[in-house]
């Protein structure tokens, strides 16, 4: 879309303000947040209880709004559709556990007071990623998170390993950014808009697009790769995962893992699943390789890992896997997209809640938790190691947890979409993982405590994100039927 | 069919109640919580037996069905239902529960770590195997089936004994590998029902109706049939459940390190899903297939039965000896399911059954020794009836039932079989047969060795014969060895019209290459 023809810009009609509502909220959450965390000696606590009720209010008007009529903003540059409002509700749900998680954390672990305005900012950046359809918009959103992001990650400021993971993830972060605005200046150069839907119609009148544009789509993709997390654009996850506070971690693992995946998906329909033109095959059969090798590699790496957030790293990029294989079915079948997006929405969740228990039982500047440190655990705090085992066994993708929901969605559309041999692929390697996530919980029940085992830190803001993830995870594990509704209606 | 009863519901949460009751059980009252569990398999017996005379014998289809609309959207509901098929197999977990309960009480004195966890951990296995025997959709199968797992995984791992780590996770993973095979064939059957009938629908009797292109002209149109491919996964899953040689090798593991009560529901009932999970959904779905691949099944069976029994010939450690048996009973219902011979399909039935008593009971008389002189090493025994007799009268009836005495039950299972068998191929038969004596040779040989003989320990002075909870235990299971044994029709005669039209259908479906 030409955006001269939104300019100047007018009034905002009232329909437009409500639906922009929420993100004004957390926007002026984070701002009210850093000025209440100036508070020298309670700073924390008061930024902490900003971002904590603005958010809440936000996920309040998100999810009163979502059937409000549909909205586009700039000329259709940004569009609010009951689907994205419910990836942004999803994108403000993960937010409040991650704002709920830092609570406690953030004193144990020297972070400071700004880190509940950078969720918040990141959250922001997060909405506006998952609401546009345009490239260089895109573009923008990508940064606002990602910047956010780079400070969460570098926060811990007594830990060396901190700084080189904010290092490392912002050089890395810094390199992807830049290929990826490249590659949007030459999708441009050859299509001539940055608009996915125009660029789609271009494609599909063109079977022979200039060479140009390939070149700029394989660099956003290597880019999106890289935010996503996959093989082998993965070498930044683990040290980054490990590096950084744990509760920062979780909101890694689960909001921006899930704003990527669906920026990524957007472009992939758009830009890359287009069968008129036959030398787009190429980056299919990449996606379907990266998805392969992902699964792999992450699987049958985190099984030689001896520390837990390591190993939940690698295991992220095995699940990155998964998802390409869904986003890679999304070629074939529609629905491949809705479970796509339900087995990102389960995987976050259990994500927040594991990392949220590790959180619990460590210490000060620890890098990560030692699998011996947890030996006995489980016998020792009985409610805790039941709310662990049941997140492991939802990454696993055991019944009785929304993990097993997720995957069943997930891989049985693949096989409607026949995609049947990166099927097998994909189950025969989570029999693998099947094997390092019953090693945490053999751990934590099945062996004696040391005097290594971790000593269990009073984190009410850690507790209370475990317990709010553990009830969904049990709730959408036994009862999934109105969230799956809910997508299918929604993705109309 | 309609949905008039939620008895077969109750009957599969009924124990998931008592577990909450036990997780809210205040500590003061720890000490009753086994008490709970005998009350809970009790309730558990008594829905069993309120469902068995409210059993229509005549009717063959399958009955009081319950339907709760769960995941329409992917063809999923919560669909139980019972036939003649199932009702044996829920009698057995219902009796075999209280029994095991009953037989492994702690002595006084005696605390077990974790007695609160232990026991819901009880409850849930046992809502996983009623759930599974009693599911008639497809994903419901698979979720209990799947939810098995999870407890057995702990008893084994927390309770068991040395190697118990390596026990549980091999246990773990061998069942993973065949079940998530056996999920991508479950995707690919829903994926078929939706395009056959517009919306998917995974109940049994759904799928049933469904047919897979099977063309056995040749073995290159074999392997590219999708039946093929889908019989392969869900056999896969299930023979390693049974288990068939050679993934058998978890299974002497698994039930050396289990804790008694867990080997008893192991042998007892986990067991018979692999073989039930064939007799439900692997042969009659894809009976082209199945029949196709009938003798590689049959040969493996026989190979497990002799090649079990000459492993537990070999042991001297009398739990592994038990174990092994068990891999060799199984083996003859292998044989009898692959048979395709109606009065084969009953044996395997029958057998299951008898296979649960009696290695249950054996795994009892294990522990009961286990306990008493803390060794399973079968030299270590010797010269045991004249200090306990009443257990080596139990021990005696319990060996007489394994090694299919007439007159016990174990020969109402295994003759079935070996007569539908000798129809086929009599060569299996003869071989199978050996099985029957090298049977008799190795539990003979272990009673001998334990409770006959000279006595070769000295610090036999304090043992002490069989308590009242577990005479009460053995005679249960006593009456089933015999009752079934002189009156097999009283036991199993609902299950026959069933059985009929089970066996009528399948084997006209293979018939016009079938026997």
């Amino acid at each position: 879309m030409d955006l001269n023809s939104a300019f100047p810009l007018v009034a905002l009609t009232q329909s437009e303000v409500l639906n922009l509502l929420p993100l004004f909220t957390i926007s002026f959450g984070a701002l009210f947040s850093l000025l209440a965390g100036t508070n020298k000696t309670k700073g924390r606590g008061y930024a902490f209880i900003m971002a904590f009720s603005f958010i809440v209010l936000a996920v309040i008007q998100g999810g009163y709004l979502i059937f409000s009529s549909d909205i586009t903003l700039l000329g259709g540059t940004l569009t609010f559709s009951p689907f994205t409002k419910t990836l942004n509700l999803m994108i403000m749900f993960f937010a409040l556990i991650g704002v709920v998680l830092t609570y406690g954390q953030d004193l144990k672990e020297g972070l400071l007071s700004e880190i509940y305005a950078l969720i918040l900012f990141a959250t922001a950046g997060m909405i506006l990623m998952v609401s546009t359809t345009h490239l260089l918009f895109m573009f923008i959103a990508l940064e606002i998170m990602s910047l956010a992001v780079y400070v969460m990650v570098a926060m811990r400021r007594n830990s060396q390993f901190s700084a080189e993971a904010g290092l490392k993830y912002f050089i890395l972060g810094g390199v992807a950014s830049a290929l990826f605005l490249y590659g949007t200046s030459l999708v441009f150069g050859a299509l001539g808009s940055f608009e996915l839907s125009n660029l789609e119609l271009a494609l599909r009148s063109t079977s022979q697009p200039s060479f140009i544009f390939f070149v700029g789509l394989g660099l956003i993709l290597v880019a999106m790769l890289f935010k996503v997390g996959a093989f082998p654009f993965h070498g930044w996850l683990p040290d980054v995962y490990q590096g950084a506070a744990t509760n920062v971690t979780a909101f890694m693992g689960a909001a921006v893992k899930f704003t990527a995946f669906i920026a990524l998906a957007k472009i992939a329909q758009n830009l890359i699943f287009i069968e008129t033109v036959p030398n787009l095959k190429w980056f299919q059969v990449f996606i379907w390789l990266s998805a392969a090798a992902s699964m792999i590699y992450g699987n049958f790496v985190a099984i030689s890992q001896n520390e837990i957030k390591r190993m939940l790293s690698f295991s992220t990029i095995a699940h990155t896997g998964y998802l390409l294989l869904g986003l890679y079915a999304m070629n074939q079948s529609e629905e491949s997209g809705q479970s796509l997006v339900l087995y990102l929405f389960f995987y976050a969740l259990s994500n927040l809640g594991a990392f949220a228990i590790i959180s619990l039982f460590e210490e000060k500047n620890q890098k990560d938790l030692h699998i011996e440190q947890i030996a006995g655990l489980g016998m020792k705090h009985p409610v805790l190691g039941t709310l662990f085992t049941i997140f492991l066994l939802s990454m696993a993708g055991i019944p009785l947890t929304s993990g097993f929901i997720g995957k069943y969605g997930l891989f049985s559309s693949a096989v409607s979409a026949g995609e049947i041999p990166l099927v097998i692929i994909a189950v025969l390697t989570s029999v693998v993982s099947v094997y390092y996530y019953l090693r945490v919980i053999v751990y934590l029940f099945m062996k004696e405590g040391t005097e290594d085992t971790a000593i269990y830190q009073k984190l009410t803001g850690a507790s209370v994100a475990a317990f709010l993830s553990a009830a969904a995870t049990l709730h959408f594990g036994l009862f999934p039927k109105t969230i799956i509704h809910f997508i299918k209606m929604i993705a109309k | 069919m309609e949905t008039t009863s939620c008895l077969l519901t109750w009957i599969i949460f009924s124990p998931l109640l008592f577990a909450l009751l036990a997780f809210f059980t205040p500590s003061a009252f720890e000490g009753k919580l086994r008490t709970l569990t005998l009350v809970q398999t009790l309730v558990g017996a008594v829905l069993a037996t309120v469902l068995y005379f409210n059993f229509d014998g005549n009717q063959a289809g399958p009955q009081m069905a319950h339907l709760v609309a769960w995941l329409p959207e992917w063809g999923i509901n919560y669909l139980v239902s019972i036939d003649g098929i199932s009702l044996p197999l829920i009698m057995l977990t219902a009796f075999v529960s209280p029994v095991a309960i009953l037989g492994t009480w702690p002595a006084a004195g005696v605390e077990l770590k974790k007695e609160k966890f232990f026991v819901i951990m009880l409850m849930f296995l046992q809502t996983g195997m009623y759930g599974t025997f009693l599911a008639s959709d497809i994903f419901l199968f698979y979720f209990f089936w799947e939810v098995v797992l999870i407890p057995m995984f702990f008893l084994i791992g927390v309770w068991g004994g040395k190697e118990r780590i390596y026990a549980t996770v091999k246990f773990f993973l061998y069942t993973m590998v065949g079940s998530l095979l056996m999920l991508v064939a479950i995707f690919y059957m829903l994926k078929v029902s939706a395009e056959t009938a517009g919306v998917a629908n995974g109940s049994f009797y759904n799928l049933q109706s469904l047919h897979f292109a099977f063309d056995g002209s040749s073995f290159q149109t074999v392997l590219s049939s999708p039946q093929t491919w889908l019989f392969l996964a869900f056999a896969l899953a299930f023979v390693i459940k049974v288990p068939m040689v050679p993934f058998h090798t978890w299974l002497p593991d698994a039930h050396v390190q289990a804790p008694t009560v867990g080997s008893v529901f192991l042998a007892a009932v986990l067991l018979k899903l692999g073989t039930y999970g064939l007799m439900r959904i692997a042969i009659p779905f894809f009976p082209e297939a199945a029949f196709y691949f009938r003798e590689f099944f049959i040969l493996m069976g026989v190979i497990g039965i002799i090649y079990g029994a000459f492993c537990a010939l070999g042991q001297s450690d009398l739990k592994k000896l038990v174990a092994y048996s068990s891999v060799s009973h199984m083996g003859y219902i292998m044989v009898g399911l692959f048979a395709f011979q109606k009065i084969a399909f009953a044996g395997s039935l029958y057998q299951m059954i008898n296979h649960g008593i009696s290695a249950g009971g054996l795994f009892l008389i294990v522990g009961f020794l286990y306990e008493r002189l803390h060794t399973r090493n079968l030299n270590e025994f010797g010269g045991l009836a004249k200090i306990v007799p009443v257990m080596a009268i139990a021990f005696m009836i319990m060996t007489l039932s394994s090694v299919a005495l007439p007159g016990s039950n174990g020969f109402v299972g295994e003759f079935p079989i070996l007569l539908g068998a000798f129809q086929v191929n009599p060569f299996y038969v003869l071989f199978a047969g050996t099985g029957v004596i090298l049977g008799a040779v190795y539990a003979l040989k272990a009673y001998q060795l334990v409770m006959l003989g000279p006595q070769t320990r000295s610090d036999l002075d304090h043992l002490h014969d069989l308590n009242a909870k577990e005479i009460i235990a053995m005679i249960i299971l006593t009456i089933f060895v015999f009752g079934i044994g002189f009156f097999p029709k009283t036991f199993f005669g609902k299950s026959d019209v069933t059985l009929d039209q089970y066996s009528n259908s399948i084997i006209n479906k293979v018939g016009p290459h079938g026997p």
